[in-house]
């Protein structure tokens, strides 16, 4: 790990350091209420950093739904947006590598300029998370890089604030009477202790394991574990109309899941991939073994939200483990 | 709040409007638009077709010009059967061309075998046309054409003209009696392939076609001493997106939109299960 | 985008003759298709509407392209009505919980009718029921759109696709899939008996954001997994008599494996 500029801040100038930021952009942090999630925040006393936000932050760049185009007869025109500025606190090491994951998809490959609008206009300020945040969290087994303008390491009195990126130097710089020097922290200080631990990303060849079987039998094949995924990104695309005029509307694209029979349906009604257990296994497949085939890091950072968030709470991470540990007994 | 200010041009999902040089109807539920489309593309590769509020839908191209596209449809969802209703002089918005065509360069000096079945043959006929275009860079050319029934015979414009410079087998699964004029042969079109191909030499083969026939093909061609690598076959997916961002059109992890339609078999062999 | 001209099929449309007619039921999902009130006249402008009993006067009972029908089947005059409406309209929608599952009217299938019996069918003796059953039990329907009662705005998007010749969009996606993406904490969790994961969505978990469990109005999806729904409402506490009862109430024709699951029991 390249040595990071890392400065001391107490816990008064982080108030006013966020105040400062607040003014001209919105600030978007965990909040409890029945369940913690990354919302609009007004006040700083709301922030919420004991527990794990149970939905991620997905949908700040992007979102459930979304207008691509207004139509008409005439064509398709892309609105004319204002996106707000926004500054994130909180996110943690699962969060941050998940925009960073979105980020190859939305920004490298599809060039996506709604999804970039949002990204651009956002600092991303993380929490170092001391100890596994949540029962069923596992980042540490994937080997996932730091990823923040500003990461927080929270201390008694002060944090300790590292600098990840140019946008994250300039705001030291802006506001550096609130930073002051302090030495930069060990691997160890950087550790998530207590995590739980996948023993095996590389699954390729567990592909017909009967042990998948055990995870199918109690999939309702709901979508909550896609929708709370920080990284899932498949979508549709639909075109609404309005009812004054039918020929002009809007085309919109909504969260999808692999999940639902529905998915691969293709006109004329054949379905690809009818059978729950290919569902169940392409999701899975694509978080660790396919997306790292093209793009070098498995697309799961090891949140474990669609563990928690399952209604069936399917622990995919300890059957893939049991997998593992079958191999080794025969 | 300061305006994003993100050109047109730069969005990757933004249809364009394209000017409909001619509509043939084919069959009762084929037809081909030509569209004032000038672009280059490889055969076997895609556009996005789009109608404002009924939707897109990825149409393979059938042609091999630079000035032109021809899209071969057939009547099976919202869009396609709307586009039915496109007429010479009607706009229809575009985006694209997408994926993976036919390597063309690559197979150069190698005869060619050519397999489609039913409204497979759309993404075939850019290739015929292709090789038209490069006659002398490809060797002997079989085209084994089949068809569910006379009624259903797309491209017959074509099939003369193929009939004079290519082999042409054409079949039709059953022929009810009467119906219509038809001379040719009645069967499947794999019984022709046992009869009429020989070896695998210096030969590769393009099948496009309802996945059962695509089996078929593949099984028959092993038996004759085929190498997975001598077959390329074209996938059909649910696609909204065309980009690779979607997923709807993945197969274990490679996407139709991007790393297909045209897969070489090896590739996909064992994922085409799914 | 000047250019552009005409896409689409190059058509006058004549308006579509458009019925809207309701049989046994509370009248809710006609109220659902009134309650578009901003949209209502616009909704008047796209089809031609030849009847609508329920708010006119005057109206046609013949020659429909699309005959909407609310209700369930529990009269002959009920059986009589649909057969009518079938025979004269090109296509047949059912609207609603009543039209498509049976709902709660024909709950009455799995009740003794000692125990109703008393209360209403010897007084009036004028009614001839039928065994109450969903329309699509005697004719066929073409289109379905579920719910109790149905969403107004799925209602609009119905007659807009229809009003331009195309086929309307509905879904078969569980209603967790709308639900957590309207950020709810799931109920079940909460150890509420909600049937969300194997009902299919649409409503956009509207019951769930505010805080109910779903009942399973819309129906059972294709791809339900129905033993583990069991299942888990089992291990949540509630005895199987009660789980049968809660499937039942929306959609229990609609499931009829439940016999078999539950065994007569209770």
């Amino acid at each position: 790990m390249p040595l990071m500029e890392t400065y001391r801040q107490t816990k008064a100038d982080w108030k006013r350091f966020l105040e400062a930021l607040m003014k001209g952009r919105e600030l978007i942090a965990p909040v409890k209420r029945d369940l913690v999630r990354f919302e609009r925040v007004k006040d700083i006393e709301d922030i919420h950093l004991k527990s794990m936000s149970y939905f991620p932050a997905k949908h700040w760049f992007f979102p459930e739904e979304q207008t691509l185009f207004r139509f008409s007869k005439k064509g398709f025109e892309m609105p004319k947006q204002k996106e707000p500025r926004r500054v994130f606190f909180g996110l943690r090491k699962c969060d941050l590598n998940a925009i960073k994951h979105q980020d190859m998809v939305f920004i490298k490959q599809a060039k996506d300029p709604y999804y970039k609008a949002l990204r651009k206009k956002s600092l991303l300020l993380g929490y170092h998370c001391r100890t596994a945040p949540s029962p069923f969290c596992f980042c540490e087994s994937l080997g996932l890089p730091d990823f923040f303008d500003l990461l927080y390491y929270e201390r008694k009195d002060h944090f300790v604030v590292e600098v990840g990126s140019a946008k994250g130097k300039a705001l030291v710089k802006k506001y550096g009477r609130w930073f002051h020097a302090e030495k930069g922290l060990t691997p160890e200080q950087r550790r998530i202790k207590n995590a739980d631990t996948l023993e095996e990303t590389d699954i390729g060849r567990f592909y017909d394991h009967p042990g998948w079987k055990e995870g199918v039998n109690l999939c309702l094949s709901c979508g909550a574990c896609t929708a709370l995924c920080p990284t899932c990104y498949c979508h549709s695309i639909h075109d609404e109309v309005t009812v004054a005029d039918p020929g002009s509307g809007e085309r919109k694209r909504q969260w999808s899941s692999c999940q639902l029979q529905g998915f691969t349906k293709v006109a004329g009604g054949h379905v690809f991939r009818k059978d729950r257990e290919s569902r169940f296994k392409h999701r899975i497949y694509h978080q660790l073994e396919w997306f790292r085939e093209k793009n070098k890091v498995p697309l799961c950072t090891g949140c474990g939200r669609c563990i928690q968030g399952c209604p069936t709470r399917i622990d995919w991470v300890s059957m893939i483990n049991r997998m593992k540990d079958d191999e080794h007994r025969t | 709040m300061t305006n994003t200010g993100h050109s047109q041009e730069e969005n990757p999902l933004q249809p364009r409007p394209y000017r409909v040089r001619e509509y043939y109807r084919e069959t009762p539920d084929t037809f081909t638009l030509t569209i004032d489309m000038a672009v280059d593309h490889d055969p076997g590769q895609f556009v996005q077709v789009s109608l404002p509020g009924i939707g897109e839908s990825p149409i393979s191209i059938c042609s091999d010009s630079r000035k032109f596209i021809k899209l071969n449809i057939r009547e099976v969802g919202r869009v396609t059967r709307e586009l039915a209703g496109l007429r010479k002089g009607d706009t229809v918005f575009l985006r694209g061309p997408y994926g993976k065509g036919y390597p063309m360069e690559q197979l150069r000096g190698n005869d060619l075998i050519i397999v489609g079945g039913g409204c497979g043959i759309a993404p075939l006929k850019g290739t015929i046309d292709y090789i038209e275009n490069h006659r002398e860079a490809y060797g002997e050319v079989n085209l084994f054409i089949g068809y569910r029934s006379p009624k259903d015979i797309i491209f017959s414009r074509e099939l003369e003209e193929w009939q004079q410079k290519y082999h042409l087998h054409v079949m039709v699964d059953q022929n009810p009696a009467g119906e219509f004029c038809y001379d040719g042969r009645t069967g499947f079109v794999t019984e022709a392939i046992r009869e009429k191909v020989q070896d695998n030499r210096n030969k590769v083969v393009f099948i496009c076609g309802p996945p059962v026939m695509m089996r078929a093909v593949i099984g028959i061609l092993q038996e004759k001493g085929f190498n997975d690598d001598q077959i390329f076959v074209s996938a059909e997916r649910l696609m909204f997106c065309a980009i690779g961002v979607c997923c709807h059109c993945m197969i274990k992890g490679k996407f139709t939109c991007i790393d297909g339609p045209v897969f070489r078999y090896d590739q996909i062999k064992e994922d085409e299960q799914e | 985008m000047s250019r552009a001209k005409n896409p689409g099929k190059p058509r006058q449309p004549k308006k579509l003759r458009v019925g809207i007619y309701g049989i046994t039921g509370c009248a809710g999902c006609q109220l659902s298709i009134i309650f578009n009130e901003d949209d209502i006249l616009d909704l008047l402008d796209l089809v031609d509407l030849q009847a609508f009993p329920f708010i006119k006067e005057v109206n046609a009972d013949q020659h429909f392209d699309w005959v909407i029908v609310e209700g369930l089947v529990a009269s002959e005059q009920d059986l009589a009505t649909v057969k009518k409406l079938r025979r004269n309209a090109k296509y047949l929608v059912s609207l609603g919980a009543c039209a498509a599952t049976g709902c709660v009217p024909a709950y009455r299938q799995f009740t003794l009718k000692e125990n109703y019996e008393h209360l209403l069918y010897r007084k009036q003796k004028r009614l001839k029921d039928v065994e109450p059953t969903p329309i699509d039990a005697h004719v066929k329907v073409d289109y379905y759109i579920p719910g109790c009662p149905p969403d107004k705005k799925e209602i609009l998007g119905f007659f807009t696709a229809i009003a331009r010749g195309i086929e309307p969009r509905g879904t078969d996606n569980p209603v967790c899939v709308e639900c957590r993406k309207n950020g709810n904490a799931c109920l079940l969790d909460q150890g509420k008996p909600c049937l969300g994961p194997i009902t299919a969505g649409g409503c956009h978990a509207v019951c769930i954001n505010g805080g109910l469990e779903c009942w399973g109005c819309r129906g059972p999806t294709k791809d339900m997994n129905l033993n583990l729904m069991i299942d888990i409402l089992r291990k949540k506490g509630f005895d199987d008599r009660f789980i049968r009862d809660r499937m039942r109430t929306f959609a229990g024709l609609k499931l009829p494996t439940l016999n078999r699951i539950f065994h007569g029991k209770g």
